[in-house]
């Protein structure tokens, strides 16, 4: 069932030109950090790790949280119009394929985003004529973002489910950045899923998952984020009743 | 014409978008504040309507673009999603009269935005007594420049939200448009000039750099800001003016 839900999802996707956004922002954060780490070059002697806290903050801090913000608003914007709700409560697939199907095709659109991300850093440390190869963490840094990103966008999916306008989610999706960032800057970074991105992407601290159970704290804490919510989302939708 | 900006805000009146703008400011001005007081308590010499200003000058790049974006795309979305472009039309509404309904709106909005931002630097600096007491001048010059920035995202933005339905891509813009501001300070001189979000550190009073691992603040000459400020007060203009004639002439 679930299977069909994505498929539901993704047809709905088709011809939304969501993929120009996607592939902007990773555009635009490599474009600026690679030129700021050019034009700063007698400071920054770590060649791909100096690169990746450029072209990485920005991006990790705050674009990233905005872009799965506005990726979950989309997914339930059709939703919101007119009877869909009425139409796609009565569909003969449970609330939790509903919820989750959107879960996955974000996840998937999310993924998308960290590859061509990790590929245009690749590209930008060649282009700067970096004589090393890429940093042997950055398969983890990337991976771990986009586990992160799961987490913020289970949030972000139920803020979006509940409230109909589009722009208010990426809104509280703003201010949970910088609440996020409050929180990591206090060591209190576990817990709060904005910040676990800011941990597991590496751009503040490079170093910040050094051991086997800071990674494992990070995966789990990762996933009870999207257990809770989204179970919580997937209750609300079974026991409110819809505003068309 | 009164008459449709009123109506504009009884539509508006329970999507509590000025508490929404309050409260998005809010955050970025504790985040400024703590930034400040971070900086006066490592640098003493820092302690002054200076560094502050410029503190909230460089976040309004980041968070004006967006916020600018959000309520733009708030005020439209709703003509979107109730399908009632053609029905204000037929009450004698013509789009022009809309659409410049819609900007005040927004304007109006924008305006609260930078009164509650300066109000708020002149809280933060008396309780820390800067001196002088009340810098008038360079509040205003804040105010000016804020404002002005602030106008010419807002024309920019009520075209596309007015003209795409879709408003993944006004809020997209809204974004990119935050991220060129937050680092307008690192582009070229040229290539910044091109962009408006850049102005919101452009047309500060303030100008900041950083040499020998110290951060140093320069009040502006104000001689300098002022052509800059009227150039982009025409630029948005004429965005005002192609999104109203756009508004005008498209097909419903």
């Amino acid at each position: 069932m679930l299977k069909r839900c994505v498929a539901a999802e993704w047809a709905k996707l088709r011809h939304s030109y969501i993929w120009l956004l996607v592939v902007t922002l990773p555009v635009i954060s490599i474009l600026i950090g690679c030129a700021n780490y050019y034009m700063n070059r007698g400071i920054l002697k770590n060649e791909w790790y100096s690169l990746w806290s450029q072209v990485g903050l920005f991006y990790g801090e705050f674009f990233f949280p905005i872009l799965i913000a506005i990726c979950c608003a989309y997914v339930w914007r059709l939703e919101h119009f007119q009877k869909n709700w009425n139409l796609i409560m009565t569909a003969p697939v449970s609330v939790a394929a509903i919820f989750l199907s959107k879960w996955v095709v974000v996840g998937i659109l999310l993924l998308l985003v960290q590859g061509i991300f990790g590929g245009l850093y690749v590209l930008g440390g060649i282009w700067l004529g970096f004589n090393s190869m890429p940093p042997g963490e950055l398969l983890g840094w990337l991976l771990r973002g986009w586990i992160a990103a799961l987490a913020i966008s289970t949030l972000q999916l139920a803020l979006s489910m509940r409230i109909r306008s589009f722009a208010v989610p990426v809104g509280l999706g703003l201010c949970a950045t910088f609440l996020g960032l409050g929180m990591y800057v206090l060591d209190l970074g576990q817990f709060f899923p904005h910040s676990l991105l800011s941990i597991g992407m590496g751009v503040l601290s490079q170093t910040s998952l050094s051991t086997w159970s800071q990674e494992l704290g990070f995966l789990l804490v990762s996933l009870l984020y999207i257990t809770i919510i989204s179970t919580a989302a997937i209750r609300c939708m079974r026991k409110s009743d819809v505003i068309t | 014409m009164m008459n449709a900006v009123r109506l504009e805000w009884y539509k508006l009146r329970r999507k509590r978008l000025l508490g929404m703008i309050t409260l998005l400011l809010l955050v970025e001005l504790a985040w400024a504040f703590m930034a400040t007081s971070v900086s006066i308590s490592r640098n003493p010499e820092h302690a002054g309507w200076e560094s502050l200003i410029a503190t909230v000058s460089s976040m309004n790049g980041l968070f004006l673009p967006i916020l600018t974006a959000i309520c733009v795309s708030r005020i439209c979305d709703m003509e979107h999603k109730g399908n009632t472009w053609k029905l204000l039309r037929t009450v004698m509404v013509s789009p022009g009269q809309l659409y410049a309904a819609k900007f005040m709106t927004a304007s109006i909005m924008g305006l609260w935005g930078c009164i509650f931002q300066v109000f708020s630097i002149f809280v933060f600096g008396m309780l820390n007594d800067f001196n002088p007491a009340v810098p008038v001048v360079l509040l205003t010059r804040f105010l000016l420049g804020t404002m002005i920035t602030t106008l010419a995202i807002i024309t920019l933005q009520l075209w596309i939200s007015v003209a795409v339905k879709n408003q993944a891509f006004a809020l997209s813009l809204g974004m990119i448009g935050g991220f060129i501001g937050l680092t307008a300070d690192l582009l070229p001189s040229g290539l910044r000039r091109l962009l408006v979000w850049s102005y919101y550190s452009g047309l500060s009073p303030i100008a900041q750099s950083y040499e020998s691992e110290q951060m140093s603040f320069a009040v502006r000459d104000i001689g300098t800001l002022l052509p800059v400020m009227a150039l982009l007060a025409v630029v948005g203009a004429a965005l005002y003016l192609a999104g109203n004639i756009y508004v005008s002439k498209r097909e419903l």
